[in-house]
């Protein structure tokens, strides 16, 4: 019951169906908002969790206590010195960066003539798709004696150049939604005008889907920043490892300090939830976009 | 690569339109940085692990000498490997199932929730963003059987007096990771059906509801049906995703307690990275392909006839 008034008309008149009606939409809104935070609580009570450690002293951690008595700042920077984390850090945003960019440049045009010409016809479409649907395991041991082959194993760049490769197929099928979603009566104009295929695209297409571009993008850098079994692999010393590797070889350690282990992993987390955040209605939309057509 | 999602192969390219513009290499030209994409990263890999998976080959020191299909019958013998690939659909099928009926549930709260509903879609981001490696950390942290938040819960509901060592039991290691898992994931799956939910037309529920449909006979009368081809095509997705399952495995459990959390994936990892045994692991890895395309097909084809019946 929300308000005193209701409850009082309530006396008043219990049984009246108008009264049922109306106090039924109060309890179930109640609910909705218990099970609201209830689905809060499940999906934010990690993190929150997280946070917590990395400000606990060890002791306490060991000792089971759930609240610390004092917080314990020196976890942060003593996991920066136990674990290279900004070396880690800085790896991962230029794979991440590098990677998105060849995706975006090699997919985007293709992507353009796939949906207006119908370039590839369906082999090339089937191709994308089974390139997604294979494990990435499939590619990992070919993949590794290419590069070596390159001699850009244990690289940067090359570390790039495999994760540029692997979104692919996503990057694909994420702008073949933007891609259609562009009247074709403009291009159409503009190849009456006289404009070719690839100076339409640039001039019109192109600035027409910048949103879903970016959109795009942002998803590239975030699968290859999040991405493990290729980084694993590929690379072997800390100057070219990512984060999730620098974090998952430091947690392997049974010395770990568990606090530490919390602070080197929120400083990866962190990042991302700002680029999240940030760019939010474009990533639902991105992720969402055609997804279900 | 944990990717996001799969198109649904409904949308067909449109037919192209060239009539203004004289033939020209343009098109090719575009696809093409594409298609040499594809060569090495698809073509390629396939084509060298044939080959190796022929040969006795270590990692250091490739093509030894040539066995025939001498791999394949020997991982086809391999208990442990072919129990790893069970493993795989064993995960794959529970939790996608469980994150589409969680996903179901929570996108139909947020539906009716208009204002608390947008803050949760903002929020559900982050668990789907977070790196899975981080992801495990947490989880570790909140399992572990010191200092862990569930042994803190548990132990002040007496519900235990010892520490339980979830991750190290052959009976919750494996639910262990499909928790962190669905804590990961449910979101995408959420974001998704949400979508797929506004997409609906309005049109129909208002007149099920003029006819004096109850919500439930709404939801299993109207939204439901309709929604059905769009929650198969997300189970296909998180079905292929989740047999990709690899970093969890590797950052929670190795593979343990004994093999009972190796999935395909992991243990060919082990027999190539840690063994070194690079040829076997090729042979395995082609099973490992046949045996997802196999498991996949079944799921696809559900698709495709849900497709056809209901829209």
């Amino acid at each position: 019951m929300s308000s005193a008034t209701t409850t009082a008309r309530s006396l008043v008149a219990i049984d009246s169906p108008q009264e049922r009606t109306r106090r039924l939409p109060g309890l179930s809104r109640l609910l909705r908002w218990l099970a609201l935070g209830l689905v809060l609580l499940f999906f934010l009570a990690p993190i929150a969790y997280l946070a917590l450690v990395s400000l606990k002293p060890q002791p306490e951690v060991l000792s089971g206590q759930l609240l610390p008595s004092r917080i314990a700042w020196e976890n942060w920077p003593n996991a920066f010195a136990s674990v290279e984390v900004l070396l880690f850090l800085r790896n991962s945003v230029i794979v991440a960066a590098l990677s998105a960019a060849l995706t975006m440049l090699i997919a985007t045009p293709a992507t353009y003539a796939m949906v207006r010409f119908g370039a590839g016809g369906s082999l090339l479409r089937s191709v994308v798709l089974s390139s997604y649907v294979a494990p990435p395991i499939v590619a990992v041991i070919p993949l590794f004696y290419l590069l070596k082959w390159g001699q850009l194993i244990d690289t940067l760049p090359g570390l790039a150049i495999v994760h540029g490769l692997a979104n692919l197929p996503v990057a694909v099928w994420l702008l073949d939604s933007f891609v259609r979603e562009v009247p074709r009566d403009i291009e159409e104009a503009s190849w009456v005008d006289g404009a070719g295929r690839i100076g339409t695209l640039t001039s019109i297409v192109l600035p027409l889907i910048v949103p879903g571009l970016v959109a795009v993008a942002i998803i590239c850098i975030i699968l290859s920043y999040n991405e493990f079994l290729f980084a694993l692999v590929l690379t072997y010393r800390p100057q070219t490892q990512t984060l999730p590797v620098g974090i998952a070889l430091f947690q392997g350690d049974r010395l770990v300090q568990f606090g530490q282990m919390a602070a080197a992993s929120l400083t990866g987390m962190i990042p991302v939830y700002i680029v999240a955040l940030f760019f939010q209605r474009g990533l639902i939309r991105g992720l969402t976009s055609g997804a279900v057509k | 690569m944990n990717d996001f999602r799969l198109p649904s192969s409904v949308s067909r390219p449109p037919p192209p339109i060239t009539r203004h513009l004289s033939p020209s290499l343009a098109p090719a030209l575009l696809v093409a940085p594409l298609v040499v994409g594809l060569l090495a990263f698809a073509v390629y890999p396939l084509l060298y692990l044939l080959v190796l998976s022929a040969s006795k080959s270590l990692l250091g020191k490739p093509f030894q000498a040539w066995v025939g299909i001498a791999n394949y019958r020997e991982a086809l013998a391999n208990q442990t490997f072919l129990a790893s690939l069970l493993r795989s659909v064993g995960f794959a099928l529970p939790v996608t199932i469980i994150e589409v009926i969680l996903g179901l549930a929570i996108a139909l709260l947020l539906q009716r929730s208009i204002r608390g509903g947008q803050i949760v879609r903002t929020l559900i981001l982050l668990p789907l963003m977070t790196p899975p490696v981080m992801v495990a950390v947490a989880w570790k942290l909140i399992l572990s059987p010191v200092g862990g938040l569930l042994n803190m819960v548990l132990v002040s509901l007496h519900l235990t007096n010892t520490p339980v060592s979830v991750l190290g039991s052959s009976t919750w290691a494996f639910p262990s990771i499909a928790i962190a898992d669905a804590w990961q994931w449910t979101p995408f799956v959420i974001l998704l059906i949400f979508a797929a939910l506004q997409a609906q037309p309005v049109d129909i529920q208002q007149a099920a509801i003029v006819d004096g449909a109850s919500p439930w006979q709404l939801f299993r009368d109207v939204t439901l049906p309709m929604l059905m081809p769009a929650l198969l095509a997300i189970g296909l997705i998180r079905f292929i995703m989740a047999l990709k399952l690899f970093d969890l495995v590797y950052a929670l459990t190795q593979g343990g307690p004994g093999f009972d959390t190796t999935v395909g994936s992991f243990y060919i990892y082990r027999i190539a990275l840690e063994q070194f045994n690079v040829g076997s692991a090729a042979a395995m890895t082609v099973i490992f392909g046949l045996f997802v395309s196999l498991v996949t097909l079944p799921v696809v084809m559900l698709r495709d006839w849900s497709l056809r019946r209901w829209s």
